[in-house]
């Protein structure tokens, strides 16, 4: 299949280093502590934080940092064809592990003993990267939740298909078969966090491609910052500083 | 969902309604303003997103060629079923959602279901062979109380908002040949809706019952009866929720209250889905 | 066999509802407002601290109850009562093998859970505080309007078990067929109704406890259901109440 043509055009018109249309909305669980949707060209994820709060089975507290705890869960109608997974399938276990992991290593978790964050994802639709856009999500939540963190961590994938390193893959081209590398950096602190590769690569190319999602990191945490930002200041304004 | 409320909230709540007016200023038979958003999953055959205060469904409908049971060969099918997300809370995580997911689909498919709401026979294709299946996903993103309601106003809207395409079936067909199919991408027909039953929760506290109670006012029910009406007037179906007892007569009048108020609710909910269809048709 | 012990067995059903406004014969001749025969009773002498076993027509319940005893040690603390509720179907329960039946498993749970909300407000829950009490029902036959039937069992076996009631909670169904109603309906009749309202009631508190109503109903023809079926389980309720005092 031809994931690049002639013109050097994907199947989805973009570039080959071209990241899908970003949106990001802060608040959108009004029940909830902290909340944001993110959305990567057609995948939406919503995330809601819950916490710190007081541990809620005793056995798993902590004594010196906080328990973060993280559900990932797909509605039935985000994927093309209709299929009913249920809650915890293997997939999500996964994918809740790989998210919480990530974000326990930025949020400062040894300045809330005893205490328990709960960070719930649910993606609404499905096109490739929902991972990424999780993590984008979640980071959003937790700042506006107002946890405490020591930068903010995002995350992009990128590819390699056609000989040619592709940023941001969707669904056709993630289930294209290529390689497929998921990073996850911590912004300001320029430390990788998060690193997942399935498929082989040689490796010169694979720096290539790291790059790639290096710099398609870079550029969505811009985004989220400004997105903080306008957060803030709509705060503030509603405040009446 | 756990509240936790103090003594003087219970009582504040408690006293305002039995006065008429609740803590968001409402009186007892006001619903709370109702955005409806269609259209919100591409990839659905319909989908809508209700919002009441805080709480917040999207339900999609998604239309799959499926046989007829066998039982009922001139009828398609329709299922419900409702997802309760994580992010609700965290008390809904993992399987502990489920049972509230359960409870809603069951309440949902014999409140929408029981009567000729959605008119079956008109989903059949090829009798006893070929028929249209509608899959009808609800998800709670947020809770605040009534979720019944919202989500039997999202499921009008929603299956207004499908579009089922055309389907031209090849003819000489053999008794006990499977039927082959060609799917008209470019032309759709409409479910009619009309017919459809809404469902009015009546939540009584006190001596008095409400509609459209908050997450808050529902733990100071004693009892809540969900009554789907259509345009007619018509029961469609009646379920009862909480422990305590009522009199038949109660039960009566709460019938004729839900019929009184659903006039008014069912012109409420047509006008905002003719509004979300048009802005997004726009 | 003598004819005391014979068990009843309906027909096959003949006449299917061509014309559902006229009068019809009831497959088992029985009149529209009238009840199949009942056939009840308490302590089968098992394990249980009550049973109860209840027969109407070929509708065939097993009801026991075990209890109230200490609530799992997982569960939190809780200063009323727990109740928990099960009803299952046994293979032979309905002419097809009923776990080859789609939905098989949705209907054990949908029917256990309305045992639950029609007996949650009738058993008081603060007299065995830190506890729980089982309530399991077993369908031996289903041969239609189970939920009343498992209801009405039901709360004969918590009498039996000593367990305090605010009432004997009765239940009825009755189906609309056309215009006209029937009480008590058979699988048949269920399969041809047109609506279907089943009540669960305590007649000396003259409480409703649970109530579903499918189909579309006139008013005026719910007040007549009401009306209908909390009659019938006044009924009810004298019959058990006898059954209870029988069994001393």
């Amino acid at each position: 299949m031809e994931f690049v043509n002639l013109q050097g055009i994907r199947l989805d018109g973009r570039r080959p280093k071209e990241l899908r249309q970003l949106c990001a909305e802060i608040g959108v669980v009004s029940k909830a502590d902290g909340s944001a949707a993110f959305e990567m060209g057609n995948t939406r994820v919503i995330a809601a934080v819950f916490g710190p709060r007081a541990v809620q089975n005793r056995s798993q507290k902590i004594a010196n940092r906080a328990l973060v705890r993280c559900e990932y869960s797909m509605a039935k109608f985000s994927t093309g064809d209709r299929v009913r997974r249920p809650k915890g399938d293997r997939r999500s276990m996964e994918i809740s592990l790989v998210i919480r992991q990530t974000m326990e290593a930025c949020i400062m978790t040894q300045l809330m003993p005893n205490s328990q964050i709960d960070i719930c994802l649910q993606v609404l639709q499905a096109d490739g990267g929902t991972r990424s856009a999780c993590i984008n999500a979640a980071t959003l939540a937790l700042a506006d939740a107002g946890i405490p963190m020591c930068d903010i961590v995002v995350s992009c994938s990128a590819g390699y298909l056609n000989t040619t390193p592709l940023l941001d893959l969707n669904y056709i081209e993630d289930s294209g078969g290529g390689p497929d590398v998921t990073v996850g950096i911590l912004a300001k602190m320029n430390k990788v966090t998060l690193l997942q590769m399935d498929n082989k690569l040689p490796f010169d190319t694979f720096e290539k491609v790291m790059q790639l999602a290096i710099d398609g990191c870079e550029a969505i945490s811009k985004y989220i910052r400004e997105v903080l930002l306008e957060n803030t200041k709509q705060l503030e304004y509603r405040r009446g500083l | 969902m756990s509240v936790e409320l103090s003594f003087g909230e219970k009582n504040f709540i408690q006293g305002g309604i039995e006065q008429n007016l609740r803590a968001d200023g409402r009186q007892r038979l006001d619903f709370r303003p109702m955005p409806i958003e269609t259209g919100v999953i591409p990839q659905a055959t319909g989908s809508a997103r209700i919002r009441l205060g805080s709480t917040d469904v999207i339900v999609s409908v998604k239309a799959e060629l499926g046989r007829p049971n066998s039982h009922h060969p001139g009828k398609g099918k329709v299922v419900i079923y409702v997802d309760c997300s994580s992010t609700v809370g965290p008390s809904f995580q993992g399987k502990k959602g489920e049972e509230l997911s359960s409870e809603l689909s069951t309440a949902l498919q014999k409140c929408l279901l029981g009567g000729s709401g959605i008119d079956l026979s008109s989903l059949i294709l090829v009798e006893g062979k070929l028929c249209w299946d509608l899959y009808i996903d609800g998800l709670i993103l947020s809770s605040d109380g009534n979720l019944l309601d919202a989500l039997g106003a999202a499921v009008k809207a929603a299956l207004s908002n499908s579009l089922i395409p055309k389907v031209n079936i090849l003819p000489d067909l053999a008794a006990d040949e499977e039927p082959e199919v060609d799917i008209i991408d470019e032309e759709y027909t409409q479910i009619d809706t009309s017919s459809l039953p809404v469902i009015i929760t009546l939540t009584k506290v006190g001596k008095q019952y409400i509609v459209d109670a908050t997450l808050e006012e529902e733990s100071q029910m004693s009892s809540a009866v969900s009554i789907s009406l259509n345009r007619n007037g018509q029961i469609c179906g009646l379920i009862k929720r909480g422990g305590a007892g009522l009199n038949p007569s109660v039960i009566l009048d709460m019938i004729s209250v839900a019929k009184h108020v659903s006039i008014r609710y069912i012109a409420t909910l047509d006008s905002e889905i003719s509004t979300a269809e048009a802005s997004s048709a726009s | 066999m003598s004819s005391s012990l014979s068990t009843y067995a309906p027909k096959k059903l003949q006449r299917r509802f061509e014309n559902k406004e006229k009068e019809w014969i009831r497959s088992d001749n029985r009149g529209f407002l009238q009840c199949r025969p009942a056939f009840l009773k308490t302590g089968s002498g098992n394990a249980a601290s009550g049973s109860a076993f209840a027969e109407f027509g070929s509708t065939k319940v097993i009801v026991s109850i075990f209890g109230p005893r200490e609530s799992k040690k997982a569960m939190m603390y809780s200063d009323i009562g727990r109740l928990n509720c099960s009803v299952s179907l046994t293979t032979f329960a309905t002419p097809v093998r009923s776990k080859a039946m789609m939905g098989f498993e949705q209907n054990e749970k949908d029917l256990s859970s309305m045992l639950y909300k029609a007996l949650e407000g009738v058993i008081k829950l603060d007299t065995f505080p830190k506890t729980t009490v089982d309530v399991f029902a077993l369908v031996l036959q289903s041969g239609g309007s189970d939920l009343s039937v498992i209801i009405s069992c039901a709360s004969l076996a918590l009498a039996d078990a000593g367990i305090q009631m605010y009432d004997l909670l009765t239940s009825v169904s009755v189906a609309r067929v056309g215009n006209n109603l029937i009480i008590d309906p058979t699988n048949e009749e269920e399969n041809e109704q047109d609506g279907n309202l089943t009540i669960a009631y305590m007649p000396s508190r003259n409480e409703v406890s649970q109530v579903t109503l499918t189909g579309e109903w006139s008013t005026g023809k719910i007040n007549q259901a009401m009306e209908i079926s909390v009659a019938a389980c006044f009924k009810l309720g004298d019959v058990l109440r006898n059954i209870l005092r029988e069994s001393e």
